[in-house]
């Protein structure tokens, strides 16, 4: 009976030492604000808008404060359909004549967290067909998995392996050299044997090609993005961290910006005619870069290293110092995690 | 003996093993019948795409049943005992008080046991014929979690209630209802995968908590 009364004791500890930070974070919730960022091409500078008791600051990382109409003007690009209902729209930028549905085309916006990447995938997979005729995107009558020889598509109705389909996509891979088993897989694009590969369906029929690129160290995630101006199909991220966009006509160009782990930092990308504005969430600062919108190339980076940490989570640290949660900022998964803030 | 305290046991509780087994069964067609209406009505391939992109699994209603069936039981089975304190006569049998309770609650483990494996084998044979298999058995691991926390439920009431003191009923409550909540963290498919080792730990280990309360019990704790 001395080992279940020593049982108890370790259960015990182990609910307070779970309990009570979140206890602690129920009393005294935690305020992770995140500014929004975004670059002004005609002020070379970013500009954050930074939201304290409902109300918007503009301010750039030199400390000056901007009005909302004076950000709006700094901002052409992002705030065109205030600026146009103002006529205020510059006619042309940079020799650009700018209409509003180029603006539009050229907007994109792409967002990804750990916590969205980090979750158990169901194995199933969507493939569109990408020249139905219409405009809207409709759902295919089935679904396919991958297996350690090829695609399998299931038919919806029957719930039964369509083979002919199955082979004949397969096969398409095959012809272009592709390698099973996949090893990522996300949106339309693929990847086995550490090379790049997309696959469409048009009109029913498989079509396959492979990316060019110069990365020779492997692919860790694939994401999907397809701006309205089509001038991008994907981004990818090598095994060493490096972001690179997969352009329309199938070649990967490095992204300048430091490194980039999925696994363990937010990126937003907000993208305008002329740059992206990407900012990176690390454990331990905030990473605000602008990119070419053509080219890829750096214009401007500013690091922000994460100020003190807040007196009530310091006080937290000093009454906890064992701190289990079961839930994390990086992933969907329950498991247990110490000290993990 | 084995045979005849597993007898009484069942003489005790077979309405309530009957009527929990009703309700199972009942709660599973409505689930089955639920996800058909829904294939007919919304479309296959709909219902297909929103189960896959949106992590939807349509079993939301079975979450809470392991653990109040588990909770019953434990009442059912224990409170009768504990009323004028009538378990002093099983403690009295020829055989170890703890080889006793332990085949009370074994019987009970087993019940649970065979209740919960045909919830799951009857959900997963039926949602295979309209469901690939991915989407079957990331039905199955969801619901994994609610049944280890039905055993759990069932093992943290039976210390409490084997609890010979109010005053330590608390403290066996306050201890357990945390271990319970553990198996009810998300509602999110599938997360618990990377879990189960730790989940059985703790069924276990809880599985050992009843003997320490009849140990109490058995030294007259007042």
């Amino acid at each position: 009976m001395r080992y279940i009364k020593y049982l108890i004791i370790a259960l015990s500890l182990i609910v307070i030492a779970w309990l009570l930070p979140a206890l602690y974070e129920l009393v005294i919730p935690r305020t992770d604000k995140m500014p929004f960022v975004v670059y002004s091409c005609l002020d070379s500078t970013f500009i954050r808008f930074e939201s304290s008791n409902k109300q918007v600051r503009y301010v750039d990382f030199r400390g000056q404060e901007f009005s909302k109409a004076q950000a709006d003007s700094l901002l052409p690009l992002f705030a065109f359909r205030q600026l146009v209902a103002e006529g205020r729209l510059p006619d042309s930028l940079y020799g650009v004549a700018l209409t509003p549905k180029l603006i539009q085309q050229n907007a994109f916006h792409f967002k990804t967290s750990p916590k969205q990447l980090n979750k158990p995938a169901v194995g199933l997979y969507t493939l569109l067909e990408s020249a139905s005729g219409r405009v809207d995107l409709q759902l295919p009558p089935d679904v396919f998995r991958v297996t350690t020889n090829g695609l399998e598509f299931i038919d919806c109705e029957t719930n039964k392996v369509n083979k002919a389909k199955s082979l004949s996509f397969s096969r398409e891979l095959t012809k272009h050299g592709f390698t099973f088993p996949v090893q990522l897989i996300w949106g339309n694009s693929t990847d086995a044997n550490d090379r790049l590969f997309q696959l469409k369906m048009v009109k029913g029929v498989p079509w396959v090609r492979e990316i060019k690129t110069d990365n020779t160290n492997g692919w860790k995630q694939v994401f999907t993005v397809e701006p309205a101006n089509r001038q991008l199909i994907g981004l990818v991220v090598s095994n060493d961290d490096q972001l690179f966009a997969v352009t329309r006509d199938g070649q990967t160009v490095m992204v300048g910006i430091d490194a980039y782990d999925p696994q363990q930092m937010q990126i937003t990308i907000v993208g305008d005619l002329f740059h992206w504005t990407i900012t990176e969430y690390t454990a331990t600062d905030s990473r605000y870069y602008a990119v070419d919108a053509k080219t890829f190339e750096q214009v401007a980076c500013e690091i922000v290293p994460d100020g003190e940490r807040p007196l009530a989570q310091r006080i937290e640290r000093w009454l906890l110092p064992i701190r289990l949660r079961f839930t994390s900022w990086r992933t969907q998964l329950i498991q247990p995690n110490i000290n993990d803030d | 003996m084995v045979h005849a305290i597993f007898y009484k046991e069942w003489l005790k509780l077979r309405l309530v093993w009957c009527l929990a087994f009703v309700i199972h069964i009942g709660l599973i067609t409505y689930l089955l019948l639920a996800l058909r209406a829904t294939l007919l009505s919304a479309g296959t391939v709909e219902t297909w795409a929103t189960m896959i992109s949106r992590d939807v699994l349509m079993i939301n209603q079975l979450t809470y049943l392991p653990l109040i069936t588990g909770i019953c039981i434990a009442l059912c089975q224990w409170l009768p005992e504990m009323q004028n304190k009538r378990i002093r006569l099983t403690l009295h049998l020829p055989i170890d008080y703890s080889q006793s309770i332990g085949i009370m609650l074994l019987s009970s483990l087993i019940g649970l046991c065979l209740l919960f494996s045909i919830d799951a084998v009857t959900l997963s044979i039926v949602e295979q014929l309209w469901l690939p298999r991915e989407l079957v058995w990331r039905t199955f691991i969801t619901c994994l979690p609610w049944y280890i926390g039905g055993f759990i439920g069932y093992n943290v009431t039976s210390w409490c209630l084997l609890e010979p003191l109010w005053k330590m009923r608390c403290v066996n409550f306050l201890i357990g209802a945390p271990l319970v909540a553990l198996c009810f963290l998300t509602t999110q498919p599938a997360c618990y995968i990377t879990m189960w080792p730790w989940l059985l730990v703790v069924l276990i280990a809880t599985v050992c908590l009843p003997f320490y309360s009849i140990y109490r019990f058995k030294l007259g704790k007042q």
